[in-house]
């Protein structure tokens, strides 16, 4: 695809601005820092040669020592006035500000004060530039995790030391395990931590609020490359081949719809919704269902209904209650 | 983009090879900021490189006004004055002064870190504001870019959607829109009207805090609840936005935090153990003898049970909480969190028929 005029003409400025403070630089060096290729650099300064005040005549134009750029080397010699860079438009001050808040607030920027004092400088003097109009966006990530299990892991991060962890997991099992650490990465409410797993013998993403303790250990991580480049968080839910379950909610639960990944979600008349999506926790359906309980409607296959009511009935049993007399419940949820 | 060429059709006064846009536009950049007080659109046409390849008046207008929009959005400030002259014609330059990005000065390490924000965002207007802010602060001359110290540490959120472009462009310009929105106590779809105030991400939602026209009233929109297109409506500057704590709005701070009792079968629910503790000794029993079934014998109370103090803030959220953890888990007290939690089991139970064997009473 073409690049947009636009694009290209931020690019072109951005060229003669930082010439103009940087002295002769070699084209590799500026396509690098402009995120293009070397050719589109020639490209560019072909353009700029030619371009300048009205009149166009040779005083008139953009500048360039030609024997420089023989070498491979851009060296401007006439920057037409266009010496300054651009100002940041006020919505990409918002994004920058935004996503850089997000990252300070994130534990794994807050357990670490070298990190923490390089994002405050730099929301600092980015604030400075641009002004106060970044509120119009307020991003914030993963709540609080235990700082004590952020920081043993972004200490084994930054040593390369295998850790053990105890971990519980979406069904409620705790187990223990040996990893090493590879990568923390926030991505909405939560905070993962990739890691090879030895008890596994695979790539793993744990949830570090679910990490319930960590010990880093003098054991240098192992060399999994290869192994782990299939890592993707956003495979963290992804179903494959699990069995569907279709679940009729009542409009509160609609939530549900907006953060499980579902195959399909289905509008109905009345306000109600039914998603279908894979099954490949059973536990964390079971769970999450008796939570939203009175927003249920319907469970389909029956075998996956049973097993939410089921378990249920179990808990109903411990409390001395009976499960019966209460089919309204579903019928007719929240109404006062 | 690409379609502005097809206007290269007749040689103007200054016959060659057309311009590029991207090199009409630089000329135009450049030919705004050296011009000693404003020139007008004549001027343009005839005297900047890229413009006499317009076939006619009409087209001129037409990409005149096109590249100074482009200009506008980028950031160049294309400003619009009265010539002085005995015409009542406009004349445009560009403002020196708001043009220049403000001396910033960044460390290659601090350079690195905006790099990494640029990772965060997943909807492609967003990307591109980054991108372009980051072509900008490159032009400003720090350092090469050094992520080493963050490397891997890049949040990121999930996708705003469609409604952040026109929501941000109402902020800014403090005008109202309107769009439909599915309310969730009842699942109906009906149009609102809103002055918009901040967008927020909280807990993996996307948030709207607006002034609501029609109710009069602050509220709080889920932006994966907005069904339609978000129309922007009426002038600009009608409203002011008032200062207030995003939390705030939300509810989110609402609320002191109380203690819950629960029994938990050993080796269960971790996740709730992490933030609670252990009755005193002393207490234990007196707590176990308020379970069901207490002194009968049964296997719902003994030493099968720890009994722990959780702090909570939210009674559904807790009780939904404890629900979840069906038979591990007990609610002791108090008794509003335990009647809640009882009727999402009740509820759940509804799901499906009892079996034989299953149902106690």
């Amino acid at each position: 695809m073409a690049e947009r005029a636009d694009d290209r003409l931020l690019r072109l400025l951005g060229i003669v601005a930082y010439l103009d403070g940087a002295g002769p630089v070699p084209v590799e060096d500026l396509a690098r820092r402009f995120g293009t290729t070397p050719a589109q650099i020639q490209k560019d300064v072909d353009a700029l040669w030619v371009s300048g005040t009205p009149g166009y005549w040779p005083d008139d134009l953009i500048d360039f020592d030609a024997a420089s750029i023989d070498r491979g080397v851009v060296h401007l010699t006439e920057a037409r006035g266009m010496t300054r860079p651009l100002r940041l438009g006020t919505r990409e001050a918002v994004a920058l500000v935004a996503a850089l808040r997000a990252m300070k607030a994130t534990g794994a920027v807050q357990a670490d004060p070298a990190r923490s004092a390089v994002v405050e400088s730099a929301l600092g003097k980015l604030t400075d530039a641009t002004g106060e109009a970044a509120s119009a966006v307020d991003v914030r990530l993963a709540p609080d995790g235990d700082r004590q299990v952020v920081s043993v892991i972004s200490g084994a991060l930054a040593a390369r030391h295998r850790l053990r962890i105890r971990y519980v997991s979406s069904s409620d099992v705790v187990s223990e395990r040996e990893v090493d650490p590879v990568r923390l990465h926030t991505q909405d409410e939560f905070a993962y931590l990739a890691a090879w797993c030895y008890r596994a013998g695979a790539p793993r993403t744990f949830r570090v609020d679910r990490i319930l303790e960590a010990v880093e250990t003098d054991v240098p991580v192992q060399d999994h490359a290869g192994q782990l480049a299939e890592i993707d968080f956003g495979a963290l839910f992804a179903g494959g081949s699990a069995p569907l379950a279709t679940i009729r909610f009542a409009p509160r639960a609609r939530w549900f719809a907006e953060e499980v990944p579902v195959e399909s979600v289905r509008n109905l008349p009345d306000g109600d919704f039914e998603v279908t999506l894979r099954v490949t926790n059973p536990g964390w359906l079971r769970s999450t269902l008796i939570q939203l309980g009175p927003y249920v409607r319907s469970v389909s296959p029956p075998e996956a209904a049973q097993d939410v009511a089921g378990a249920a009935r179990e808990a109903l049993a411990v409390y001395g209650v009976t499960g019966d007399a209460a089919g309204e419940a579903a019928v007719s949820p929240d109404r006062h | 983009m690409s379609s502005d060429l097809s206007s290269a059709a007749g040689p103007g006064p200054a016959a060659g090879p057309a311009l590029n846009p991207a090199e009409r536009l630089l000329n135009l950049v450049i030919a705004l900021v050296n011009t000693n007080a404003a020139m007008t659109k004549q001027q343009v046409r005839a005297a900047v490189a890229g413009y006499a390849d317009a076939p006619s008046a009409e087209a001129f207008e037409r990409m005149f006004e096109r590249d100074k929009d482009m200009l506008r959005a980028l950031g160049v400030p294309v400003v619009t004055v009265g010539t002085g002259g005995h015409t009542d014609e406009l004349g445009y330059r560009i403002d020196q002064d708001a043009y220049a990005l403000p001396s910033i000065d960044l460390t290659p390490a601090e350079l690195g870190v905006l790099s990494l924000a640029a990772q965060f965002w997943q909807d492609k207007t967003l990307q591109t504001d980054i991108t372009r802010a980051m072509v900008k602060l490159r032009a400003a001359g720090a350092g090469d870019p050094s992520a080493d110290a963050l490397a891997g540490l890049a949040p990121s959120v999930r996708a705003v959607g469609d409604a952040y472009g026109p929501l941000m462009e109402a902020i800014e310009a403090r005008r109202a829109v309107t769009f439909a929105y599915r309310a969730a106590y009842n699942g109906a779809v009906l149009t609102r009207h809103v002055e918009p105030w901040r967008i927020a991400a909280r807990d993996g939602g996307w948030y709207l805090m607006a002034f609501d026209r029609d109710r009069q009233a602050p509220r709080v929109f889920r932006m994966s609840r907005i069904e339609s297109r978000v129309r922007i409506v009426g002038a600009s500057g009608a409203y002011q936005i008032p200062e207030f704590e995003t939390d705030v709005m939300l509810g989110k701070t609402h609320g002191e935090v109380r203690q819950a009792v629960v029994a938990v079968r050993p080796e269960r629910a971790s996740a709730l153990r992490a933030r609670a503790k252990a009755v005193p000794d002393g207490e234990r029993q007196a707590w176990l003898d308020r379970l069901p079934g207490a002194g009968t014998g049964s296997d719902a109370s003994g030493p099968g049970w720890d009994v722990l103090e959780v702090p909570f803030r939210s009674l559904t959220g807790m009780a939904s909480e404890a629900a979840g953890y069906g038979a591990a888990l007990v609610v002791l007290d108090p008794e509003a969190v335990r009647e809640e939690t009882v009727r999402r089991l009740r509820a759940a139970a509804a799901l499906a028929p009892a079996t034989a064997g299953v149902s106690r009473g």
